[in-house]
């Protein structure tokens, strides 16, 4: 069952289209993790993140600047090799402004029927955040609803929420069994559980999900787990770079990145009002550093995270050029020192070179080992 | 070819004002306490007014121009430079907020003595680096850090809600701002500190305005010592009464027809910070006739702009100049906010195609001949779209040439290679170094 | 009248001599520490071959990074405009000029008469240049001049993931080490190189009119990847590509 995530991680494309031909629905593509995607599912639109494919590009050149980090570029590439010529609409809820440029020049050179963009607050810390966005996601509602020319209703809202949380929820589940002494799941294979459910419709992903829960209990690495590892930072959805730690003593336990943990980590919690309960969702969320000021609140919930899975090791991820990440990562390193977990910084670009990767988390497994001999 | 018109030239008489200004603003901030009063630092695009209703021995020190200033003394931003990489932040961030961090971790001020630290920070949030860098600062500096969100999109697309939610947070940062100095705040001083900010960004729009005559009363390289004091703090008095002045005195260029470059006869606007260390490639271009009138960046950083009654660009009008009166502090806050809102330098985080619009509009109404793009390496909040927009102005069938380069970190630039690229440029607009041009920068 | 024209570049310098619009010699010396007296050797060198005096020359024009150093020249003419009007001169269709030399590689586009319209370079990054096979030559252990040939014989793609040189270096490392065939990662290499200059001349437009110059057009290996990259089956390549620019800054005299 556990495979099939991998395969949908493949075929995605494919996916998307077999999708829109048997349901006949719309499927928009969401730029960066903040867009609602509670009220795509109730207007019954499959949202498909726009991801990249960690294969050397020569297409966006003209668009991006190559001082933007490599992720933007490599998902704009995507886009202008036809891959997701399959989108009927376009989203984006504000975020880093080199994400932007992706869905900027998208909008430019990639004409859709729907592109919206939702200037979703920056500063989550502020009050004054919630009233704001429930506004916001009130207004992307009604765009929607104007697009399909149907109304969503509350009951459609409730199924768009309680789709959204059951699958939060198993991926959840499915993380904690990641807390075992001998987890009966890789990192590689989270990722792609994780990674899907942002492009799978939810219902089917969250299906899967429950089988592989049902399995799981029975599961059996056929390796030794090895030092417990965390991987923390920009986006990442290189499958290739788990499995090679995880193939050099490791394994992966837990992750704070937007691929991964803080795509799904919360719920939207019903309070009557639903579109309250929707944007505070997103205010509420492990944030990522753009949108995490005056306080670093971020920090703690990696810790807790990194306690919580007994990570002997916190693999610190950063994207070339992500201005976000680099504006916490020194801090976020000493931080995590400080309290006990030991850290390696890789910088990445979209596509790594693994070989000198390898040996450098070698090395730092090694230091870890020894620090336990002790 | 035939020679080009030499045209008369004038040194500015408020020139040496400028530079006083600004000297006596770093002198305040670094004495400020001695005297008692308050310091604050943040960005060039905090809402500078809103902390002005504390008193007014309240002094500032915006980050960017700071660290600008620190760029001419390139030994100086190097050493900054290193003692932010030494801490581990990565090389290619914000250039000017490397600079101001290494400045501070050093603990040596630009301006001699030791970095004066602030009592609180206040700052904007639009580009990724503006919450980082003052998040960090205050940490340093163990002191408040107040940061208002302004990412609530276009102007054009403004809202009651949206406008809403900036001025509750402006709100909530007075009272911050009382809790963490202990002073009680006068809205009347809030009140004619806005006043003096619309009228400082409406000035400036109106300067950068008269030079669409030709020639051109400034180039953009004089523009760069003129602009920043708004920067520095567009809602004092004196900055507004200096714009004031500057607006009589390039009035009065235009009328009697004197040129900033003798031998104009090719018009173009740049884009972003220039490397200021080689602000020499402005001078080379002189010696094609070429001149810079500007920039989105140098009109509209802090020149407010609107459409006028023939729908051209040019100075917003003020609330005084509206007739509006301001009594409260909710109506100060609205203005201000929706005043910055209104920013053209604001407009394209959200989206390029605004201004590749405003480049367009620029490029008709002031007689261009091409553009110059500067791919800064050292700002990524001004560089956002920017190949977006090359291929928008090419489309519209504007010559365009790009160049990389870093507004503060000298090793990403290079001279030799800019130097041959204009020339190629300048190959392809048909123009030829000026022979008199080239003796006279010789000469002088 | 004999026309010269010198491309001072940052490894070799260039010389060629015209007289009506036909060649009458080439010459080509290392840069050496003092590229005023290389060219001047360049320049005798080729004077000779042409069984000429240096009186015979009319006109010298230089081109290249050192354009500026050498005092004898009547003038001197950027590097796109060079390689522009070499280019048209030999190719008069060209309307694309993409020049990859050793340290640097550019896009020229152009119009019949040769006048650059709009160009693009590879700054600063010596993954997109001659310097980057050389150094990959080096990691793999053979001549560069085999490199290319040797990379013809790959039967596979293997992506080649790092993005610059220094990276790019240990990958080759890791790639011999895991005992990868040579001649693939000899492809790799390429291809790595190809997709960076193809990125560059997106910048100006893709025209399948379009030229290859410079002396990486020499490299087999680079003009097969570069093809295979833009997906452009008869990419002319120069035949002599490294002289290109010389001879359209011998040219532009008049121009
Ligand atoms: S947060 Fe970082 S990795 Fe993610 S899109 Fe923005 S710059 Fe790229
Ligand atoms: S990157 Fe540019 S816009 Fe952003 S903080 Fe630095 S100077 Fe300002």
């Amino acid at each position: 069952m556990i495979e099939k995530f991998k395969e949908w991680y493949i075929n995605r494309h494919t996916y998307a289209k077999q999708w829109k031909e048997q349901t006949g629905g719309k499927v928009i593509g969401t730029f960066c993790t903040y867009v609602p995607e509670e009220i795509l599912v109730a207007a019954k639109m499959l949202p498909a993140r726009i991801l990249g494919s960690h294969e050397p590009q020569d297409v966006t050149e003209p668009h991006i600047f190559g001082m933007f980090c490599p992720f933007c570029r490599d998902a704009l590439a995507q886009g202008l090799k036809g891959r997701f010529n399959y989108l009927d609409g376009v989203v984006l809820a504000h975020s880093c402004i080199h994400f932007r440029q992706t869905f900027n020049s998208w909008r430019i050179h990639l004409p859709v029927e729907f592109s919206y963009y939702i200037p979703m607050p920056n500063t989550v810390q502020t009050p004054h955040a919630r009233s704001y966005h429930r506004v916001e996601v009130e207004n992307f509602k009604k765009a929607i609803e104007e697009y399909t020319g149907r109304p969503i209703t509350e009951q459609d809202l409730d199924r768009g929420i309680e789709i959204l949380n059951r699958n939060r929820r198993l991926l959840r589940k499915v993380y904690e069994c990641r807390k075992l002494d001998n987890p009966p799941l890789t990192g590689e294979e989270a990722m792609y559980m994780a990674v899907t459910s942002q492009f799978i419709d939810k219902e089917e992903h969250s299906n899967v999900l429950e089988a592989v829960l049902k399995e799981l209990p029975e599961r059996k690495l056929p390796r030794d787990s090895g030092i417990r590892l965390m991987a923390v930072g920009s986006e990442n959805d290189d499958a290739e770079f788990f499995k090679m730690v995880e193939s050099v003593g490791s394994t992966v336990v837990i992750d704070e990145q937007c691929a991964g943990s803080r795509y799904f980590w919360n719920e939207s919690v019903p309070n009557g009002d639903r579109l309250a309960a929707i944007a505070n969702r997103y205010l509420d969320r492990p944030p990522c550093p753009v949108k995490d000021y005056p306080a670093h609140s971020r920090f703690q919930h990696v810790l807790n995270l990194a306690k919580d899975y007994r990570a002997q090791g916190a693999i610190i991820m950063q994207e070339k050029f992500c201005d976000p990440h680099e504006g916490d990562n020194p801090r976020l390193k000493k931080f995590l020192e400080e309290n006990g977990i030991p850290t390696l910084s890789l910088e990445f670009d979209s596509t790594n070179p693994l070989g000198p990767f390898r040996i450098r988390v070698e090395a730092f497994l090694e230091t870890i080992r020894g620090e336990e001999l002790f | 070819m035939a020679t080009p018109t030499k045209y008369p030239t004038e040194a500015l008489k408020c020139w040496p004002k400028a530079k006083e200004i600004r000297q006596q603003y770093y002198k305040d901030y670094a004495s400020a306490h001695d005297r008692g009063g308050i310091r604050w630092s943040g960005g060039a695009w905090a809402f500078d007014a809103v902390p002005m209703g504390l008193g007014d021995d309240v002094h500032v020190m915006t980050g960017e121009p700071y660290a600008a200033s620190i760029a001419f003394d390139r030994k100086f931003a190097q050493e900054c430079q290193d003692a932010t990489d030494a801490r581990g932040w990565a090389r290619d961030l914000c250039s000017y907020m490397r600079i101001y961090w290494g400045s501070m971790y050093l603990n040596r001020f630009f301006f001699g003595g030791e970095f004066p630290k602030p009592d609180f920070y206040y700052q904007t949030q639009i580009c990724c680096s503006h919450a980082k860098w003052d998040q960090e600062a205050s940490l340093h500096e163990k002191v408040p850090f107040y940061c208002i969100d302004v990412c609530v999109g276009p102007y054009e697309t403004l809202t009651e809600e949206r406008l809403n939610y900036v001025v509750k947070q402006l709100h909530d940062s007075i009272e911050g701002m009382e809790k963490t100095t202990g002073r009680k705040y006068d809205d009347e001083k809030l009140i004619a500190a806005v006043h003096n900010e619309c009228r400082s960004t409406s000035l400036w729009a109106e300067i950068c305005t008269l030079n669409k005559a030709i020639p051109a009363p400034l180039d953009e390289k004089t523009m760069f010592s003129l602009y920043v004091l708004n920067t520095l703090q567009r809602s004092s008095k004196q900055i507004g009464d200096f714009y004031e002045e500057l607006r009589d005195e390039v009035k009065d260029r235009v009328a009697r027809g004197i040129a900033a470059v003798p031998y104009e006869r090719c018009r173009i606007i740049t884009d972003t910070q220039p490397p200021w260390g080689f602000l020499k490639i402005y001078r080379y271009m002189e010696q094609f006739g070429v001149v810079s009138v500007g920039s989105l960046y140098t009109f509209g950083l802090e020149g407010i702009f609107g459409e006028q009654e023939d729908g051209s660009w040019g100075p917003r009008k003020t609330p005084q100049q509206l007739g509006i009166k301001i009594k409260t502090r909710d109506e100060a806050l609205r203005i201000t906010a929706d005043w910055n809102l209104s920013r053209p330098q604001w407009q394209h985080f959200y989206d390029p195609a605004i201004k590749t619009r405003m480049m367009l509009r620029i490029y008709n109404e002031w007689k261009l001949n091409g553009v110059i793009l500067h791919l800064n390496r050292g700002c990524e909040g001004l560089t956002v779209g920017s190949s977006e927009n090359r291929l928008g102005l090419i489309k519209a069938g504007v010559p365009v040439m790009t160049y990389e380069g870093n507004m503060a970190d000298e090793k990403e630039f290079d001279e030799r290679r800019t130097t041959s690229r204009i020339e190629s440029f300048m190959e392809t607009l048909g123009l030829e170094q000026i022979p008199g041009a080239v003796a006279a920068q010789a000469a002088s | 009248m004999i026309k010269a024209g010198i491309d001072v570049g940052a490894k070799t310098i260039k010389v060629v001599l015209m007289e009506d619009g036909k060649i009458r010699a080439k010459a080509k010396v290392l840069s050496g520490f003092d590229q005023e007296e290389s060219a001047k050797e360049a320049l005798e060198q080729a004077l000779k071959e042409a069984g000429l005096s240096r009186e015979a020359i009319g006109s010298i024009v230089t081109t290249g990074n050192g354009r500026k150093a050498i005092s004898y020249a009547s003038g001197d003419v950027t590097e796109p405009r060079a390689a522009a009007l070499g280019a048209v001169f030999l190719y008069p269709s060209a309307r694309t000029v993409i020049d990859v030399g050793a340290e640097e590689a550019r896009a020229i586009k152009c119009d019949p008469s040769g006048k650059v319209l709009d160009f693009a370079v590879n700054e600063k990054c010596a993954a997109g240049s001659g310097a980057f096979t050389e150094a990959m030559a080096r990691a793999l252990e053979v001549p560069l001049e085999e490199l290319g040939p040797l990379s013809l014989r790959s039967t596979q793609t293997i992506p080649m993931n790092a993005q610059c040189t220094v990276f790019a270096e240990s990958e080759v490392i890791s790639l011999i080490h895991s005992k990868t065939q040579k001649a693939d990662i000899a492809r790799a290499v390429h291809d790595g190189l190809s997709s960076r200059v193809v990125a560059m001349v997106r910048r100006v437009g893709l025209d399948p009119e379009l030229v290859l110059i410079g002396g990486v057009a020499h490299n087999p290996g680079f003009v097969e990847s570069f093809k295979r990259t833009v997906g452009i089956d008869d990419v002319r390549t120069a035949e002599e590509p490294e002289f290109v620019s010389a001879i359209g800054a011998a040219l532009a005299v008049g121009k």
